[in-house]
């Protein structure tokens, strides 16, 4: 076993073939190459998964909070037209302040290329026939380097079928599916959460100021995306204090602890990416951090319900984050990742606490397959810090498992762990056994084959209901709404039941919303999704067709059309797994 | 490594299990197609005015849908509580039972496609001689303020207004406008309970410094006026309110006095009619708060 300080450095096309008779495995050391086919196959599924995104997007309804930054999107591509035109104007505090005020309680990097992609891909060029799918576009881009992503570092730190699994897993989350289609932060979020830890990763294993300056760029992106990267400092000053006391610990050390290069970085590259990238903190910079900082840390309590209570206000339940997890990431993804980690802790044990290693019983679970030395920390690490705010009653629930999701790829790619550990210990056991060598050959991807199958079939069966899936843990759309877990939010059901509203409607109808945005039905009007004919209203008594998206505390809502209407029964009742969503009323003649 | 290494079978036959399940689950609920197929079974089975109850609760928007208003009105549907009816037809899916006729006995009951049908009898159904909210009309109702003056018109066809998400209920067309604002009327809506269910209810907003008087002429009377109170529980369960009481007189004779608080819920109250059982008299709500503010106050009440 290698010494922390002095890890074994093997290519990771030599990974050791498994097994020792105590069922350990030898960690592979962290790859430094990554071979044409890696390469290809990161590409593959980066622009699969982007595909994927573009064949089903047409179905999804736009979100209410996409609606929100369609506008702000707007108000960017105006100001950026003025730079170009005129950029002295457009630096003026005056066009700063007129163009970027818009939803400044979020930054702006993802918001620019909403703008951005609308006015090249849809103004401009005309690749995309709605201008919602030009907004959605870096959305999905973003979503889809994350997958990319997983896959690398799953190759780089435990192997090729490890990366694979790891990223098909995470792809192939039902609701990370359905906020890889959004306009919106939750997934772009995640990918820079993930290429921040990334590139803290390899300036940990590989310190240099390049690596840390790599760190501080990404994770200034990441701070320009949005405000969960305010956890992303808990992270490296821990990884930092680890690698630390790596060095006080290690018999053989240089005179100095290596450079935190990293955390260098983070405290000074970043803010001045993010200053750079979001023109809004141009003027009365401190001010407006403040404003940022109290805006998120001061919250709106929104209602929320869970196990048939709808929560408004603290104390909110501390099982939470936990138990949606459990309740919407397959079972099988969070089995192989608790093998994993399983594995992975293991090997940590063995190099920094032996005493404790030697303590566990032999054989409990196999030894380590992730390489590097601060890999299985850092992703834990990534896990729980990303999951410490629910520790807190006082933390809004209302955001449902997007909050969290920056912990999902960490989650992937110790499930790819996982995996490994199940195809190495499958291969050796049946090395002992008289079998075939295509049964031996074709095991992994048997083997594979049956952990995909359910996360494909749940993502798939789940399109457009993605807010609305739940794993068969809890019985799955039916057992969620029985045992009472947010069935919907966000309004964006309201593109499942688009072609009834078209029927339904009569000229010139005004529809009452209810939980979509008015500029997210605006979209879908300019889509064509939607009649141009017609018009949204936040009044139900003005409305001849009125929308309602289920949540306990919304029923309220239902009850006003019931009086306005003088009719308790829905024209329409949009359902997922016939659990109901989104009903449609039309006023009786 | 021995075969027990096989045993590592057990995670990708796992991740098979869960791709069993999730398809058995997704498809475990009837479809809409179904929900209105079963409309012709249910409308054969129902007779009169019976409730229709569904099981599981979150699946009665898909019962109102299939089956219409003319078997799932708005006043059942939004009813106080079920003790009034004398007979229900359960529609059951997925095997659950509907909490609120539990104990009720099983007249009839067949399997059609993935539903069950029964036909239930109440034990002990309420005969009410009198449904307070039912009757609300400018023909049996006055509303006076405290000194028996006819301050509310009755307006069949005023401006309906909805509050939205974090506004008031609805407030009807068919209404007794009052003087102090939108807010000062009187007539029937729906009001959710703090588990956000609906009601079917009489809105009495206080108004201020005076109590309003809401009353009903020629009210057969049973043993006892009973009924419920509530604010909207949405918008008054922080409690930030002043209790609201509720008086109810009986041809000028008190029979108590109801005292709601904001986080009381749909809250239950019974008084007895004493001497006045059995006769036909005048019925007096009295609705009174110390501050009129934001006292969204709706009640349901029936004489039994």
């Amino acid at each position: 076993m290698p010494t922390p300080a002095d890890p074994a450095v093997l290519p990771v096309d030599k990974e050791p073939a498994v097994a020792s008779t105590e069922g350990a495995l030898a960690p592979p050391a962290t790859g430094d190459r990554l071979h044409a086919l890696d390469l290809a196959l990161a590409a593959a599924l980066v622009v699969g998964y982007v595909g994927c995104l573009l064949a089903t997007v047409e179905e999804l309804g736009y979100a209410r909070d996409e609606g929100f930054y369609f506008h702000a999107a707007a108000s960017y591509e105006q100001w950026i037209d003025l730079l170009l035109q005129a950029p002295g104007r457009a630096m003026t505090r005056a066009a700063v302040d007129r163009h970027w005020a818009v939803n400044h309680e979020h930054p702006a990097l993802m918001k620019t290329l909403f703008a951005m992609s609308h006015r090249t891909f849809f103004d401009r060029w005309g690749w995309f026939a709605e201008a919602g799918t030009a907004y959605r576009f870096p959305g999905m881009v973003a979503s889809a380097l994350a997958v990319g992503l997983v896959f690398v570092w799953g190759r780089l730190a435990v192997g090729r079928r490890a990366g694979l699994v790891a990223a098909l897993l995470f792809a192939l989350m039902p609701r990370v599916f359905y906020h890889a289609h959004l306009a919106c932060f939750d997934l772009p979020a995640v990918a820079l959460a993930l290429a921040s830890s990334f590139a803290l990763w390899r300036s940990l294993e590989h310190p240099s100021l390049g690596g840390g300056l790599a760190t501080g760029l990404v994770y200034g992106l990441y701070l320009d995306t949005k405000h969960n990267a305010w956890l992303f400092p808990a992270i490296v000053l821990a990884m930092t204090a680890l690698v630390a006391f790596d060095w006080f610990r290690s018999p053989v050390r240089p005179r100095r602890p290596p450079t935190p290069w990293g955390l260098v970085a983070i405290l000074t590259v970043s803010p001045a990416v993010l200053y750079v990238g979001w023109p809004w903190l141009w003027f009365d910079t401190w001010a407006r951090v403040i404003e940022w900082g109290r805006f998120h840390l001061q919250h709106d309590y929104y209602n929320m319900e869970f196990l048939g209570v709808t929560y408004w206000k603290p104390p909110m339940p501390r099982l939470y984050a936990w138990l949606m997890t459990v309740a919407t990431v397959p079972g099988i993804t969070l089995l192989l990742a608790v093998l994993g980690l399983g594995a992975g802790i293991r090997r940590e044990l063995g190099e920094r606490w032996r005493w404790l290693a030697e303590r566990l019983p032999r054989g409990a679970l196999a030894g380590g397959p992730i390489a590097g030395r601060t890999t299985v920390a850092l992703w834990l690490m990534s896990i729980l810090v990303v999951y410490a705010p629910w520790w807190s009653t006082n933390t809004p629930i209302f955001g449902g498992t997007k909050h969290w999701m920056t912990a999902y790829p960490f989650l992937c790619l110790f499930a790819g762990a996982g995996f490994e550990v199940v195809a190495r210990q499958l291969d050796a056991a049946l090395a002992s056994l008289p079998v075939r060598a295509w049964v031996r050959s074709a095991l992994p991807l048997g083997a594979g084959s049956a952990v995909i199958a359910a996360p494909l079939a749940m993502t798939s069966g789940a399109h457009p209901w993605g807010l609305s899936s739940y794993t068969p843990l809890v019985g799955g759309a039916v057992g969620a709404a029985t045992i009472g877990l947010n069935r919907t939010f966000w309004g964006y059901s309201t593109g499942a039941v688009q072609d009834d509203v078209n029927v339904l409607a009569p000229p010139e109808a005004r529809v009452y919303l209810h939980d979509t945005a008015q500029p997210s039905f605006a979209m879908m009007r300019r889509d064509g999704r939607l009649r141009p004919d017609l018009r949204d209203t936040l009044d139900i008594a003005r409305s001849e067709i009125a929308l309602y998206h289920h949540e306990p505390h919304m029923s309220r809502v239902e009850h006003q059309i019931w009086v306005i209407y003088g009719t308790a029964s829905p024209a329409v009742v949009g359902t997922h797994d016939g659990v109901p969503i989104v009903w449609v009323y039309a006023r009786p003649e | 490594m021995s075969r027990v290494g096989l045993l590592w079978l057990a995670v990708p036959l796992v991740g098979l299990a869960e791709l069993g399940a999730h398809q058995w689950l997704a498809g475990r609920a009837p479809s809409v197609a179904e929900w209105e197929a079963l409309r012709g079974e249910v409308a054969a089975l129902r007779k009169e005015d019976e409730l229709v109850v569904v099981a599981p609760a979150w699946a009665e928007p898909l019962a109102r849908h299939a089956f219409g208003d003319a078997m799932m009105p708005l006043p059942q549907v939004a009813r106080a509580d079920t003790t009034p009816f004398a007979y229900a037809i359960e529609v059951s899916a997925l095997g659950a039972r509907a909490p609120e006729t539990l104990g009720w006995r099983v007249l009839d009951e067949h399997r059609s496609g993935r539903f069950r049908l029964r036909r239930l009898e109440n034990p002990a159904p309420a005969g009410v001689t009198f449904d307070f909210t039912a009757a609300f009309s400018p023909d049996r109702v006055r509303v006076v303020d405290a000194a028996g003056q006819d301050t509310c018109s009755w307006n069949p066809a005023a401006p309906p207004v909805a509050g939205g998400l974090h506004g008031h209920v609805a407030f009807p067309a068919a209404r007794f406008v009052c003087p102090g604002g939108m807010f000062f009327f009187v007539g029937v809506t729906v009001s959710e309970d703090e588990r956000y269910r609906p009601h079917r209810c009489v809105w009495a907003h206080p108004p201020e410094g005076s109590p309003r008087r809401i009353r009903y002429r020629d009210v057969p009377l049973g043993e006892r006026v009973q009924g419920h109170t509530g604010l909207s529980w949405f918008l008054m369960r922080d409690g930030a309110g002043t209790p609201i009481t509720l008086t109810v007189r009986v041809d000028g004779d008190s029979l108590g006095t109801v005292v709601h608080r904001d986080q009381e819920g749909w809250r239950h109250f019974a008084l007895a009619t004493g001497r006045h059982a059995g006769t036909r008299a005048e019925v007096e709500f009295e609705i009174a708060s110390e501050r009129a503010v934001a006292r969204h106050f709706c009640f349901h009440a029936d004489s039994r």
